[in-house]
């Protein structure tokens, strides 16, 4: 493990996948719920962006604002359309919004197939800035705007959540929907917030990454199950937690396949989930059972 | 009444005070039995008239076109995988999304018995069910005091793990390329060829899912039922509903292998990308496409999304998506699914003809009879 | 069974949420053939007393033991050993039919392990409902006077689907009963029905622990009572001695001596029937109570 340009890229992906991690938590503290449809609000930003400016012609920025807003809108109809009428339903209603949600990332991941194609678009070079060399590795544009993008977004949230009226009120719905409705605090207002920015993260985090490693209308999936393991890996106690998963797996992905081989990949993941799920549910870094 | 006491209530002192109220308790209860005679398997054989039906007139259609041939294969195959997510899915409540793998793992069982051994190939579809049951209660296993998402999640990546599995170890599972040409199933040494093996996929979907409604009926199915929407009462009453819903996983997971058996039978090949991660989603969607009420909802489905994704030409890239979003809408407008919307259609029929009838006739006040 | 025997015993039953001490190092017992009542203001820990007996939630600290032997493990592992509970936010599979929802009360003797699952799954196949879980069922609901068997128990009302989840306890044939305020929304006709079954499942040599609001109700039908204040037991004797105690009034009216009458509390206490009277003539009060 002293290959310093192997450390980048897991840096790079441990970012994306913390990103994807926040944007879980978002909801999971603000509506106690893995909204799986992340995956997809990532990827839906990352093929917009590129098909916009492939196909469409448009520049980059304006491409990049338009992909924002759809996600967003996307992940704010997710709550509206889809969440808050099958959790009215009542008992078993978990399930019921899992499968929806389901539902909604095959939907989104269909379109964007049927829309944009279902070959692997190439990301977009975001800023024209020559690589740049640290020790050993050679980082470019893309990834140093991925990760010193990631730890400010993570930094500038924690401080949010702390500190501002908003991010407690995230938090005392979070704790019980119910109890939260009695006091009178704007519950559907919280929720909608926490699913407007976790479609805005998502969004941001599929963009970044497409950026290096392109995207296609089947990535979504894949990166809504590996968000998810960044939060289990990582805690949902803390809002570093997510991160911390996220670098993990990121290292996971990067190093595993250098050293046994890009079918052991796979294989490790699953034993590594299988691990913290029977043995360690809350995560490695939490103290608190959040599940 | 007194007559049918149980041996353990009979040991009641005064058998008056028993029956609280006995003019009304005397009357309902031979209705009673009637109502349970009728549940006990005579009304679902309505719907397996319907399939066999559906299934003859299917056989009929596929004629000799071999195009025709692999649609019903592959109808089948999505049929048998709807059907064993439908167990642990809608009667137990546990998303499982590891169902190709599960057909995969009776795909290769059929294959490697039949191209590395001389064991009778059937076999390899007894040993797949039943690696698979093992594989899904492990799993279960795994995640027995977690949330839905964990399940769906661990059993994702075992599909994914085991799909990288199959591609790099090219010593027992020929790699990418799969296992092939192999020999087919024999039947006491009689080798079904094309028609006979779509007559043969059909009866087996069809005798599945007879099955499978049977045991939605039985009294193990009644307690997966109840477990899904109380737990909490199902394990009070005794039975360990974590232990419940590993046996459930099991089951569903050894029907969707029947399924992978079934199609590597027919195809006689068999690759990692035979039983595609999609297909797991697909097979979610079939029961809530076809109507949850019953495993035949699942088999419509299957048919329906068949049919949509791959024999309606203008449909041909915009299939899936037309099905993803058939289903987002059923899930938040139709939750019975379109089954349901059909039986509620023949029952508001059913009531039209009735209460016609019933305007001739005074109405029985008895009738309104309800608890207590 | 001989009446009199302590069937189900507890000793120092303790749980706490956070800082609220919801049950606090409580003692209980119930003879077979007795009713123990369990009274007590909202909170004061009733009904997580019978979770904690029936294994829904684990106690903190406490031993419980059913005829002698220790009785612990999850709630399954209780059932199995003899009891069987109501809830008292009823708990019914709504899209099931009554008769389901009662078949699930047998549930557990096909179902008690792993391997019994798989085959009774399998046996669902060949034979849809065993003959004598149907004559069960259908005695217990003669016995409750649940008719029409087949409807969906969403289309219940509230108090007919607490009748049926006494019914579902009742075809576990359990040692021990825990009904959690199962007379809370029934009518007065269902609510004998409901005090009748109890005594006679008394009168077989069952224990059974009642817990309700309606203390002249729980009164009249009750050999013991038991009177929790804050997860502690503030009283516990025969329902007279409990009716005219102190604790009583001063946990129901505030004060022992703050001079209000508590004519219902004393005329209740005068007209309840003692425990060894026939169930006809205490039914006959509970109905003039209701
Ligand atoms: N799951 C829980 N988490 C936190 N506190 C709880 C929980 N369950 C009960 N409590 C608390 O424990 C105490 C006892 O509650 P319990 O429900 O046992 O009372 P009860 O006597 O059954 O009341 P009621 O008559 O209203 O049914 C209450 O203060 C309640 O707030
Ligand atoms: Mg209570």
């Amino acid at each position: 493990m002293d290959q310093p340009q192997l450390w980048v890229s897991a840096l790079t992906q441990g970012s994306f996948f913390g990103l994807l991690g926040l944007a879980y938590y978002l909801v999971l503290i603000g509506a106690g719920f893995f909204n799986i449809a992340v995956g997809a609000y990532a990827s839906l930003a990352g093929l917009l962006t590129s098909w916009l400016v492939v196909e469409k012609d448009f520049s980059l920025w304006p491409a990049i604002a338009i992909a924002l807003a759809v996600t967003v809108v996307v992940a704010g109809a997710t709550e509206l359309l889809v969440v808050r009428p099958v959790q009215r339903r009542g008992r078993g209603s978990e399930l019921a919004a899992l499968v929806s949600v389901t539902a909604l990332l095959f939907v989104i991941a269909q379109f964007a197939g049927f829309e944009f194609g279902y070959t692997t678009l190439p990301g977009q070079q975001l800023l024209d800035i020559e690589p740049v060399q640290i020790g050993g590795a050679i980082i470019t544009a893309n990834a140093l705007i991925m990760i010193v993008l990631t730890f400010a977004i993570f930094l500038l949230l924690a401080m949010l959540i702390r500190t501002t009226r908003a991010g407690r009120l995230l938090r005392a719905v979070g704790d019980s929907n119910p109890v939260a409705n009695m006091l009178g605090l704007p519950v559907h207002r919280v929720r909608l917030i926490a699913f407007l920015l976790c479609g805005l993260l998502a969004g941001v985090a599929g963009l970044l990454f497409s950026s290096q490693a392109g995207v296609s209308s089947s990535s979504g999936l894949g990166w809504a199950i590996s968000g998810f393991l960044a939060v289990v890996i990582g805690g949902a106690g803390n809002i570093i937690g997510p991160l911390i998963g996220g670098i993990v797996l990121g290292m996971l992905q990067i190093f595993v396949p250098y050293y046994w081989g890009g079918n052991a990949t796979n294989i490790v993941l699953l034993v590594v989930a299988a691990a913290f799920f029977s043995l360690r549910p809350q995560g490695a870094f939490a103290q608190r059972v959040r599940v | 009444m007194s007559t049918e006491v149980s041996p353990e209530h009979s040991r009641a002192a005064t058998p008056g005070p028993l029956t609280p109220a006995p003019a009304p308790s005397a009357a309902p209860n031979p209705s009673a039995g009637r109502e349970s005679a009728r549940r006990s398997g005579v009304h679902d054989k309505g719907s397996l008239m319907v399939a066999v039906v559906i299934g003859a007139l299917l056989i009929v259609w596929a004629g000799n076109n071999s195009y025709r041939y692999s649609l019903v294969q592959t109808a089948a195959l999505y049929a048998l995988i709807g059907v064993g997510v439908y167990i642990p899915f809608v009667m137990g409540g546990s998303l499982s999304l590891a169902y190709a793998a599960y057909a995969s793992i009776g795909g290769y069982s059929v294959a490697l018995i039949a191209s590395k051994t001389s064991l009778p190939v059937w076999l390899g579809w007894f040993i797949g069910a039943a690696a698979s049951a093992v594989a899904a209660v492990i799993l279960g296993q795994l995640t027995r005091r977690l949330a839905g998402l964990y399940l769906a999640c661990i059993t994702f990546l075992f599909a994914q793990a085991f799909q990288s599995w199959l591609n790099s170890a090219s010593g027992i599972t020929g790699g990418q390329s799969g296992i092939g040409g192999f020999r087919a199933t024999s039947i006491f040494g009689w080798v079904p060829h094309h028609r006979a093996q779509i007559v043969m996929a059909v009866v087996l979907v069809i005798a599945v899912g007879y099955a499978v409604d049977r045991m939605r009926l039985s009294p193990w199915g009644v307690t997966l039922r109840a477990m899904r929407e109380v737990p909490a009462a199902v394990e009070a009453s005794g039975v360990r509903v974590s232990m419940l819903n590993l046996v459930a996983l099991g089951f569903g997971a050894a029907v969707a292998a029947l399924g992978g058996s079934l199609f590597t039978t027919v195809t006689s090949v068999v690759t990692p990308g035979t039983f595609t991660l999609n297909l797991v989603f697909l097979a979610v969607f079939m029961a809530l496409l076809g109507g949850q009420a019953t495993p035949w909802g699942a088999i419509a489905g299957a048919v329906l999304i068949v049919e949509l994704t791959l024999n309606v030409p203008s449909l041909e890239t915009s299939g899936s998506l037309l099905v993803a979003i058939v289903v987002l809408v059923v899930m938040l407008v139709a939750p019975t699914g379109v089954l349901g919307i059909v039986n509620t259609g023949r029952r508001r029929l059913a009531s039209v003809v009735a209460d016609r009838r019933r305007a001739d006739t005074p109405i029985d006040q008895s009738d309104g009879d309800s608890l207590a | 069974m001989t009446a009199g025997d302590v069937l189900l015993s507890g000793r120092g039953i303790s749980k706490r949420y956070g800082g609220v001490v919801a049950v606090d190092s409580v003692d209980v017992d119930v003879a077979a053939g007795e009713i123990l009542g369990l009274v007590g203001p909202n909170g004061a820990g009733k009904t997580t007393l019978v979770d904690l007996i029936c294994g829904a939630q684990e106690a903190d600290a406490g031993t419980l033991s059913l005829q002698g032997r220790p009785l612990d493990g999850p709630s399954s592992r209780r059932a199995h050993r003899g009891l069987a509970r109501t809830f008292q936010h009823p708990q019914l599979a709504l899209s099931l039919t009554v008769a389901e929802n009662l078949q699930v009360g047998r549930a557990a003797r096909r179902n008690s392990r792993f391997g019994r699952m798989i085959v009774s799954g399998l046996a669902g196949i060949f034979r849809t409902e065993p003959a004598d879980d149907l004559r069960d069922i259908e005695t217990v609901a003669a016995e409750l006077g649940i008719t029409r068997l087949e409807r969906r128990a969403d289309a219940l009302t509230l108090g007919e689907q607490r009748l049926v989840e006494v019914g579902r306890a009742l075809c576990q044939e359990p040692l021990v009963l825990l009904l959690d305020e199962p007379f809370a929304g029934s009518d007065a006709e269902s609510l004998a029905g409901i005090a009748d079954i109890i005594r006679s499942v008394r009168d077989r040599g069952h224990g059974v622990i009642l817990v309700d609001h309606n203390v002249d109700l729980v009164a009249s039908l009750v050999d013991r009572m038991m009177l929790l204040e804050s997860g502690r037991v503030a009283f516990v004797g025969t329902a007279e001695e409990c009716l005219a105690s102190d604790e009583m009034r001063r946990v129901y009216f505030g004060a022992a001596d703050d001079g209000r009458d508590h004519g219902v509390l004393r005329r209740t206490a005068e007209a309840v029937t003692p425990s060894n009277a026939g169930p006809t003539a205490s039914g006959a009060q509970v109905a003039a109570d209701a």
